[in-house]
């Protein structure tokens, strides 16, 4: 029996129980139906940090921002509800609006093949973070510099003893990175090595998974870049480079009077809104260095904006992990209608709820997984690497947990599986390792023995 | 001749002297002594990655803060004027009173070594520079950025910030100010009021003008009044190393410096004592708070304890007396008790004695074992005595006890030692003989003479009618059985003669025992009591003395307290007035410069 199916039984059974109780049955259900939905990924941050951008480069749709909680799934056609109430979506000027400014939570259906399966929140800044961690499975934490709110926010999150007993489900993101260095060229890289040292930094390691730095409004440019703008660029870039540099000091001097090209200024003033300077400075580089067409374009600028990065991101740590990540947020669920309407024959329920958490497989490896992260667990240099790995940590796949660049055949995948079986056994009664140490490398070993029976 | 502001300075300092704030002192005195140096310190403050370095290499044309895409600044770098170029970084341990350690560097590397610095060493960088904007004696300081995730560097900035003359402080044009900005911002305010707000990074914000209207409005709705210059570094810099007049005008530079020449350098003295007001201001709430504080607890705390300890005294004085009555109480009734009970027991033990001894001499010839009835008799009456008199003992010191317990308050010497006499069994005298009759072989040959003589005369008589002598046989015998009778009802009768003699003999003697050892005991009991009495109004009259001498003594305590009290109110009243009085003297200070504030007279 897997997590999903343990979960949804507990699910279940509290139904049973609390089958009198109105507001805990309808809250039972909604976590019901929630497991078999997609990821609910949230994009929180603080105010300004570029959480609609983000969320537009990740639909691959400009959407206006708005101050409300905003959902973003797949559908058939676009249309948006608040409520039971449809409410208009309008396009203007290229972007699009909701009009609902009073709704304080709208569901926006957008046919995007990034939406299959993730559903993308656009948490406010001012939402409190039980909020967010309860509406949400998984988290994108947006932010320009970590600041020490930052940090605190991020500890609150961590603070419920099923979130401790789960760590999963956070990604911190720097974005605007593009406005690192004063929008040198060269601004992404920095931010990457930046996004590099948070992720060694002792007290952002146990926070969150992973640390990527993305260019917001670049990313959302190269997911919608159009025709007309292309061919803006290609004629910034026919100029003289010192001369366009010239004129790409600054955003006055870019959208000024005397600009030597026939470009319109409200066209200037649409594409520096659109890319910011340094998107301008760097696509016309781009465009330059040979990547001449629209295509060709749009995959460079996918991929230096941090986009593709952070795409890989929520599929390796949120979408594979989705059958954990509903698991824990149901877990949560049923936790509040355990805790909010006691009765004695909940009490089997809540020992489940623990049995679950303290057993199940799934946890166990993310609970080693933090503890290696947050140092809690040290193993000797090698092995420290090696046990993320096999556990997860860059990946529950078969090739991610072995290590391998490639698709292995059944019969590599089978030796490499027993090799590591192998020296994990022997790792797990090594007498020169301290009880939690070997206790970490029982945790591996029960991964190996799971990739096993996968395989057979 | 001194500025005003000094005056008032001083005054405040040494208000903070006479209220035992040596630290507040201490930090005005650092105040006074950063406003009468020459120098200008410009503090450039805000959020990590702002543009605050860059800010000052772009204000003096030369890089020497680290500006870099990650945090950077570590230490405050202070940037003064020198005639030739020159750069020192300052170590020490630690910031409290170590000698620090000054090592000269190239200029040209300052920065690198700021920036690769491990800030447990480094406190901090000293550039000297030849540029006519700090001629004057401006030093402008770069700081590490506020809210980073090591809150050192935020408490150097800090540290800076006290000694500030004027304040930049540093936001990007892509946002706008953020709330944690604004608190910063007031913060810095309380320590240094003359705050410029720098909108750095005009370049890359196409929206830079909107931001600066929006920040307009925070500013606005933050109650701050400060100027907000829109500048862009990487412009000026670039201006200055191709000599482009246009551009450098475009960075906005140009209005920034005219504002720091004008507003900080040239209105020193306007600084200095806008800088003064705030800081002596703060210094005199601080110093006010407590004083407010004690006027307005009328009954102080040290006070309640003396009345709460005056009263406690008071109520034990009273439990003592009223317990005292009920002891004396205690002790008769228990006394009286004890001697009715004993005298009862008494009785009751001689009585079955005196029962034992009838029944003895129903039958028993007292002629016959007198001796050893005797020695009976005085076993059972001492052994009843020694009974009752150690059921006395055993009683009295329950009573003693039972006193005791009622006693108001419980010490080791409680129960007196001895107060019982140790002589009373030796007091009984011996029992009289009785008098016993003998019955001798003469009185009993007279005694049967006598009975014969009837009955021989009596069957003579008879027997004679029947022609018979007088003197025959049978008449003999009668005379012999007569005779023989009389001399045996005379024997018993004797022997009860006998027996009620020795009954009354021992009656008798049971009667003086009784008499005379119940009034042994009465007295041991009447003694028992007194002594009992003696010692326990002895401790009672002790303690007595004790509490009152405390309640006294509190009383006193209280009486001193009140005096004390209005002795320091008014002492209180006195400080606040005059500390009143500063605070004004500073606010006019600030409310009115350029003008002497009215009120100084020394």
């Amino acid at each position: 029996m897997n997590l999903e199916d343990r979960v949804q039984a507990l699910l279940t059974e509290a139904l049973g129980v609390y089958r009198d109780s109105p507001r805990a049955t309808a809250w039972l259900r909604g976590h019901l139906a929630r497991l078999a939905e997609p990821v609910r990924v949230a994009v929180a941050g603080a105010p300004l940090a570029g959480k609609s951008t983000v969320v537009s480069a990740l639909v691959g749709e400009e959407f206006a921002p708005r101050a409300a909680f905003t959902w973003y799934r797949d559908g058939p056609q676009p249309r948006a509800q608040a409520g039971p109430h449809e409410v208009p979506v309008v396009r203007r000027d290229g972007k699009v609006f909701v009009e609902a400014p009073t709704a304080d939570r709208v569901v926006v259906d957008w046919p995007s093949r990034s939406l299959r399966d993730v559903v993308v929140i656009d948490a406010p800044s001012g939402a409190p973070v039980e909020q967010v961690y309860g509406e949400a499975d998984a988290v994108l934490y947006l932010t320009r510099h970590l600041h020490t709110a930052d940090l605190h926010y991020l500890q609150a999150a961590h603070d419920h003893p099923i979130a401790r007993a789960t760590p999963v489900g956070t990604v911190l993101v720097l974005a605007r990175a593009d406005e690192i260095g004063g929008g040198r060229i060269d601004a992404l890289s920095s931010a990457k090595q930046i996004a590099r040292r948070y992720r060694r930094e002792p007290r952002i390691r146990p926070l969150c998974q992973n640390v990527v730095a993305v260019a917001g409004l670049l990313a959302v440019a190269a997911r919608t870049l159009r025709d007309d703008e292309f061919a803006a660029l290609a004629a910034l870039a026919s100029l003289p480079r010192a001369e366009l540099d010239d004129h790409l000091l600054s955003a006055d001097r870019f959208v000024g009077e005397d600009f030597p090209v026939r470009l319109a200024s409200p066209v200037r003033q649409r594409l520096l809104d659109r890319f910011g300077l340094f998107g301008v400075r760097l696509t016309s580089t781009l465009v330059r260095q040979g990547f001449d067409t629209q295509v060709k374009l749009t995959g460079q600028l996918v991929q230096r904006s941090g986009l593709g990065e952070l795409r890989d991101s929520i599929g390796q740590y949120f979408t594979e992990r989705r059958e954990v990540l509903k698991a824990r947020s149901a877990l949560l669920g049923l936790d509040v209608v355990l805790r909010a309407e006691p009765r004695p024959a909940a009490r089997a329920l809540v020992a489940a709820v623990e049995r679950v958490l303290a057993s199940a497989h799934d946890f166990r490896e993310l609970r080693l997984l933090a503890a290696l992260q947050g140092g809690r667990t040290r193993l000797p240099a090698e092995l420290d690497a090696e046990a993320a790995r096999l556990v997860g940590g860059l990946g529950t796949s078969l090739p991610a947990r072995l290590g391998m660049e490639h698709e292995p055949t059944p019969g590599e995948a089978r030796q490499g599986v027993l090799e590591a079986l192998g020296r994990w056994r022997e790792q797990a009664a090594n007498p020169a390792l301290d009880q939690a140490q070997r206790r970490a490398a029982e945790v591996v070993v029960r991964s190996c023995e799971g990739m096993l029976a996968a395989l057979a | 001749m001194s500025a005003p502001w000094l005056d008032v300075l001083d005054d405040t300092i040494r208000a903070c002297a006479a209220h035992n704030r040596p630290d507040l002192a201490a930090r005005l005195r650092e105040k006074r002594a950063s406003q009468l140096d020459p120098k200008l310190r410009v503090l450039v403050v805000g959020e990590a990655k702002q543009g605050k370095s860059q800010l000052v290499n772009a204000m003096i044309n030369a890089p020497v803060c680290a500006v870099g895409d990650d945090v950077t600044t570590t230490v405050p770098t202070f940037v003064q004027h020198a005639e030739t170029p020159s750069a020192a970084l300052v170590r020490g341990v630690s910031i409290a009173n170590t000698p620090t350690e000054r090592i000269p560097v190239p200029i040209d590397q300052v920065a690198q070594q700021v920036s690769a610095g491990r800030p447990g060493e480094l406190l901090a960088a000293e550039v000297g520079i030849p540029r006519a904007l700090l001629t004057s004696g401006l030093v402008l300081v770069d700081t590490p950025g506020v809210g980073d995730l090591r809150s050192a560097r935020t408490a150097s900035t800090f540290t800076a910030l006290l000694q500030a003359d004027a304040v930049l402080m540093v936001s990007d044009a892509t946002t706008e100010l953020t709330a944690s900005e604004l608190e910063l911002l007031k913060q810095v305010m309380t320590s240094c009021p003359n705050v410029t707000v720098v909108l750095t990074k005009i370049d890359i914000a196409a929206q830079w003008r909107r931001v600066v209207e929006r920040n307009r409005a925070h500013l606005a709705r933050a109650g701050v009044t400060a100027k907000l210059i829109p500048v862009s570094s990487a412009l000026r810099l670039r201006a200055a190393k191709t000599g482009d007049r246009e551009l450098n005008a475009e960075s906005g530079f140009p209005e920034l410096l005219a504002c720091v020449q004008q507003d900080i350098v040239a209105a020193a003295d306007v600084l200095a004592r806008r800088t003064v007001a705030v800081a002596a201001a703060s210094a005199i709430k601080q110093l006010v708070a407590p004083l407010r504080e004690e006027l307005s607890s009328q009954g102080s705390r040290g006070t309640q304890d003396t009345i709460a300890a005056l009263h406690e005294a008071q109520r034990r004085v009273d439990e003592l007396r009223r317990r005292s009555a009920r002891w004396q109480t205690v002790l008769a009734d228990e006394m009286a008790d004890l001697v009715s009970d004993i005298e009862y027991d008494l009785r009751d033990r001689t009585r079955k004695i005196l029962r034992e001894v009838d029944r003895t001499f129903e039958t028993a010839d007292p002629m016959l074992g007198w001796d050893r009835f005797e020695r009976w008799l005085e076993d059972n009456l001492t052994e009843a005595a020694t009974t009752n008199f150690a059921w006395l003992l055993d009683r009295s010191e329950w009573v003693a006890e039972k006193v005791a317990r009622s006693f108001p308050v419980h010490r080791e010497d409680l129960l007196p030692e001895s107060v019982f006499p140790d002589d009373v069994l030796d007091r009984v005298s011996k029992m009289d003989r009785p008098v016993i009759e003998k019955f001798s072989i003469s009185q009993k040959f007279f005694t049967g003479l006598r009975g014969s003589y009837g009955g021989l005369l009596m069957f003579g008589l008879v027997t004679s009618l029947a022609g018979m002598p007088l003197i025959n046989a049978i008449s003999l015998g009668a005379g012999a059985l007569f005779g023989g009778k009389s001399i045996m009802d005379e024997g018993d009768q004797r022997l009860k003669r006998r027996q009620a003699a020795a009954r009354q003999a021992a009656q008798r003697h049971v009667d003086d025992f009784f008499v005379k050892f119940s009034k042994d005991c009465r007295d041991a009991a009447r003694h028992i009591q007194r002594s009992l009495r003696n010692h326990f109004s002895t401790l009672a009259e002790e303690m007595q003395e004790t509490l009152l001498e405390s309640a006294r003594s509190a009383r006193r305590a209280v009486q001193d307290d009140a005096t004390e009290r209005e002795r320091r109110t008014r002492e209180a009243k006195r400080e606040l007035d005059a500390l009143v009085q500063l605070y004004q003297r500073v606010q006019a200070l600030a409310a009115a410069p350029g003008q002497p504030p009215l009120g100084i007279s020394a």
